[in-house]
């Protein structure tokens, strides 16, 4: 038995979504994302339960573990009990422990989520922000939201919200000392040093592609390879 | 379709959700982009219903898009929770209600697997303790937020002033309900009425004096992803996702949307208008979009708050053509205006999307 | 004196072993709980792999069965062991007092409704195997569809609702109909979905084949979900797992192949006699191999479907069995 497959098996997530497959493609049948990339949960499934570490290796290195959309639809239905959207969440955390991360355009977005959905969880105490979520990163907002951007205050008084606002309610502003907590739960659960490893790994990386920080973070915003859809 | 098949298996998902006495956790998605739900919720079940719904500041959020992104481990994830449900404690509660359904499918989540695993739940404890020297609690009873106004929903009927019934045909509405993933896919049990046909806005639409129309794709995902939306190269899988249920529903020519997640209503209706933007497509009357509502909103509306009240201005889909079958009253010249009438402009006209 | 044996269950497996045993000159008292005899033979049109006519297979097996004392519409109330014999009363109000007691009561269909996302009783055009069955006989009316699909395994090799071992029957029985469908609708399209195709008998491969050639398609994929389209008709999800490619497919009957689960009428009395059950819910046989017309009590047998799925052949040999068993038991008290 292999070691990465060893690793796999310390994972909650696999211990409760892995159970024995038949292959029988109930969880494919139903996937968004296999319609839309070229994504086959069941192979997965199958490929983790082969427990042959060098095909395990060669998932944690490509773009399939992260075509996922984490829906968990696949959950509901499986005859054998198996949860493949678990046991790819299982191999994402691996795949950013060992670093594979790094191997694929889609691991390598690690990069950008973590940096913005941890600094608005570490400095405002939620995982989105609407001041930190701009029209110019996020047209489909709407026009609508290009006109709450620029008015957010009134928005949320008018619609009695408290946004950065003392006490209770709709995007208060969440004491230091709560915040601080939670700094506290990602240092001491590993969440803080995730961080600085995929951080350090982005910035390598952009140092080889001779790129700044930020014409780094834009390249990983924007561009995509065709080779991922279906159609 | 064979309304009564449906019944019996709505009878076998029965959820206790206890009358009252609330610790309410808010959503990160529903407060940023429908602050006005969250406070109608509040106003409906503490003003209006009488019931104790309590909220302290010091909550924050469970994670949970970080989490489904990614970004940051299980362990983390679940202290986090943990401290949630440790405040829960500390102010005297044991139900637990929270507005996000991501939240709730991972509260679910981790309470199943603490139960399994008892050394983990210790572990969690532990890291609790030694992180904000919180007593480690669970809830007695979690439900989601939509849970409790489907319990309220033949009280909110009772004090309703509007229907969920076209006044100029007498019709019911045709309502398409929407069923965030995370509710009940992953423990169909947890869920009113289950997984494959959740009753739990299907009560509420009844309840209103509306419809339900039972479309081919009506359990598929909204498509929000979580990466799969938060990076722009990925959005078309969010996008595509939508687009496949408003193609499956179109035939049905539902009046308006119904959801329970708060991520949901935000890509039903945003993706309406860049489908209707990039391919001239609408899926409504005349040019128009299908309105997409959260629960609270709706509520509200039966109730007869004013619908700029309830933030509907802040749809990208316009919401006058369902206020006019209802036959709500509204004031388009006040929809933009901010507190005590003050200007603070308009948005834009879409090109295409009226 | 004759001894007396009691037979509970009148299909297949009861009918076969009264009929030997009342040969045997043995007192044979049959008791079935439906108003007719034949337990799920007589709901049934035709037999795989040959096209059997049921009714027929029945009628024959009746009359064979002359001079036992047959109970219909008669249930068991009690049971209780005593020295060398069971104590049975029945729901007509008489006592038997058993030398041997025959357990031969089959399996129920599973509730194909439990399988929610298939839509069994939501949806007008799914059905299952036995309404197919009654289609074919003329009690039973479906419109004439453009496409047919059959889903293999409901209710069968699935932990979802605690029955995870395979039916037997099923696939089997689903390749016969959908060449009985094909013949009966010869512009339908036709589909199987299928996980494993189990065509283990003499012959079954010649049906699997003869599927084949009528234009039958075989899909190697487990539905996942079934829904209404607006036009009435209904949209199928699976994959096609050999080519990992995701489907829909769109009908107008789907026949959900219901797998068996363990009677709950043959439960009750199991019940009463404190019999064990293993993890299927089937009854337990003493062993796994060479007593497997015995349970645990003395003079208490099995035959048929009562400990698990079986082929109408197979229930037709441990009835045989199942009878000889009864015999040694008998002749050597």
């Amino acid at each position: 038995m292999g070691k990465l497959y060893d690793r796999l098996m310390q994972d909650y997530r696999i211990k409760e979504g892995l159970n024995a497959c038949i292959n029988c493609g109930t969880c494919t049948a139903i996937c968004p994302a296999a319609e839309f990339y070229r994504y086959d949960p069941r192979r997965i499934v199958d490929i983790v339960q082969h427990q042959d570490d060098a095909q395990i290796e060669e998932l944690l290195k490509s773009d399939t573990i992260w075509y996922c959309g984490e829906c968990l639809s696949c959950v509901t239905r499986c005859p054998r009990k198996n949860a493949a959207g678990l046991i790819i969440m299982a191999l994402r955390s691996l795949s950013i422990q060992t670093g594979f991360f790094m191997e694929s355009e889609k691991g390598r977005q690690m990069y950008l989520l973590c940096k913005d959905l941890n600094s608005n969880i570490l400095n405002y105490g939620y995982c989105v922000y609407p001041r930190t979520f701009k029209y110019k990163e996020h047209q489909e907002a709407g026009v609508v939201w290009k006109w709450e951007e620029e008015h957010l205050d009134d928005i949320f008084e008018r619609l009695g919200g408290n946004l950065d606002g003392e006490g209770a309610g709709a995007m208060r502003k969440i004491p230091q000392k709560d915040l601080d907590e939670l700094k506290k739960i990602y240092d001491i659960t590993g969440a803080t040093q995730m961080l600085e490893n995929v951080r350090a790994a982005g910035l390598k990386k952009a140092e080889e592609l001779g790129l700044t920080e930020e014409e780094y973070a834009k390249k990983l915003y924007t561009e995509s390879s065709n080779k991922h859809f279906n159609h | 379709m064979i309304y009564e098949g449906k019944q019996k298996i709505w009878a076998d998902y029965q959820k206790e959700i206890p009358e009252d006495h609330y610790f309410y956790v808010r959503s990160c998605i529903r407060q940023s982009f429908f602050p006005a739900s969250e406070v109608t919720f509040l106003d409906i079940t503490r003003n209006k219903l009488g019931k104790d719904i309590f909220e302290t500041e010091h909550h924050t959020t469970c994670g949970g898009i970080a989490y489904h992104s990614d970004a940051i481990p299980q362990e983390t994830a679940m202290t986090i929770i943990a401290r949630q449900f440790a405040l829960m404690k500390k102010y005297g509660y044991e139900n637990y209600v929270c507005s996000c359904i991501t939240s709730f499918g991972l509260y679910c989540e981790t309470m199943e697997t603490w139960r399994e695993y008892p050394e983990l739940q210790e572990k969690i404890a532990d890291n609790l303790w030694k992180s904000c020297k919180l007593e480690f609690a669970k809830p007695k009873f979690l439900v989601h937020a939509s849970d409790l106004i489907f319990k309220y929903r033949n009280q909110i009927a009772a004090k309703s002033k509007y229907k969920l019934v076209n006044v100029r045909t007498g019709e019911p509405l045709r309502v398409v309900e929407h069923i965030g993933c995370h509710y009940s896919k992953m423990f169909p049990s947890k869920g009113v009425g289950g997984a494959e046909y959740p009753y739990v806005l299907v009560g509420m639409v009844e309840a209103w004096g509306g419809q339900i129309i039972d479309y081919p794709e009506r359990r598929h995902c909204c498509g929000f992803g979580f990466r799969q939306y938060m990076i722009q190269s990925n959005r078309g899988y969010s996008l595509s996702n939508t687009h496949k249920k408003f193609e499956s529903m179109e035939p049905f020519k539902p009046d308006m949307i119904i959801t329970n997640c708060p991520g949901c209503p935000y890509f039903l209706d945003r993706w309406q208008y860049v489908i209707a933007e990039t391919e001239g497509k609408t899926y409504g009357e005349n040019g128009h979009g299908i309105p997409v509502f959260t629960y609270e909103e709706v509520a509200g509306l039966v109730m007869g708050y004013d619908p700029w009240d309830l933030g509907l201005q802040t749809h990208q889909v316009g919401v006058e053509p369902l206020l006019d079958k209802m036959g709500i009253p509204y004031d388009p010249a006040k929809k933009y205006l901010g507190k005590n009438g003050k200007n603070i402009g308009e948005p834009e006209k879409p090109h295409c999307l009226k | 004196m004759k001894n007396n044996i009691l037979i509970i269950g009148g299909g297949p497996a009861g009918l076969e072993a009264s009929s030997i045993l009342v040969k045997m000159g043995y007192n044979v008292i049959l008791v079935e709980k439906e108003k007719q005899l034949g337990g799920h033979l007589a709901k049934w049109d035709t037999l795989f792999p040959d096209g059997l006519k049921a009714e027929e297979l029945l009628k024959a097996m009746i009359k064979k069965t002359e001079g036992v004392k047959c109970f219909t519409d008669t249930q068991v109330q009690s049971v209780n062991i005593l020295d060398k014999s069971y104590n049975v009363i029945l729901s007509n109000g008489i006592t038997v007092l058993a030398d041997a007691l025959l357990l031969a009561t089959g399996f129920d269909l599973f509730k194909a409704e439990k399988k929610e996302e298939y839509g069994y009783g939501i949806y007008e055009g799914v059905i299952t195997n036995a309404d197919l069955e009654q289609f074919f006989k003329g009690n039973f009316s479906i419109k004439k569809p453009k496409a047919v699909g059959f889903v293999h395994c409901v209710g069968s090799r699935d932990e979802k609702v605690c029955n995870p071992a395979c039916s037997k029957v099923c696939c089997a029985t689903a390749v016969k109909q959908a060449c009985h469908i094909k013949e009966t609708f010869e512009e339908a399209d036709v589909f199987c979905f299928y996980m494993d195709l189990r065509m283990f008998g003499r012959h079954y491969e010649d049906l699997y084949l003869k599927a084949q050639k009528m234009g039958i398609r075989f899909i190697r994929g487990r539905v996942s979900e079934v829904a209404e389209t607006s036009e009435g008709r209904l949209l199928v999800k699976a994959e096609d797992t050999l080519s990992s490619k995701p489907i829909k497919v769109t009908l107008d009957t789907l026949v959900l192949m219901a797998g068996m689960r363990p009677s709950e009428s043959g439960y009750m009395v199991g019940h009463q006699l404190n019999l064990s059950v293993e993890e299927d819910g089937f009854f337990s046989t003493k062993d796994t191999m060479l007593s497997l017309q015995k349970s645990n009590l003395d003079g208490l047998f099995f035959a048929g479907a009562a400990t698990g799925p079986k082929t109408l052949p197979d229930t037709l040999h441990e009835a045989r069995s199942a009878a000889m068993e009864i015999d040694n038991y008998l002749t050597k008290k």
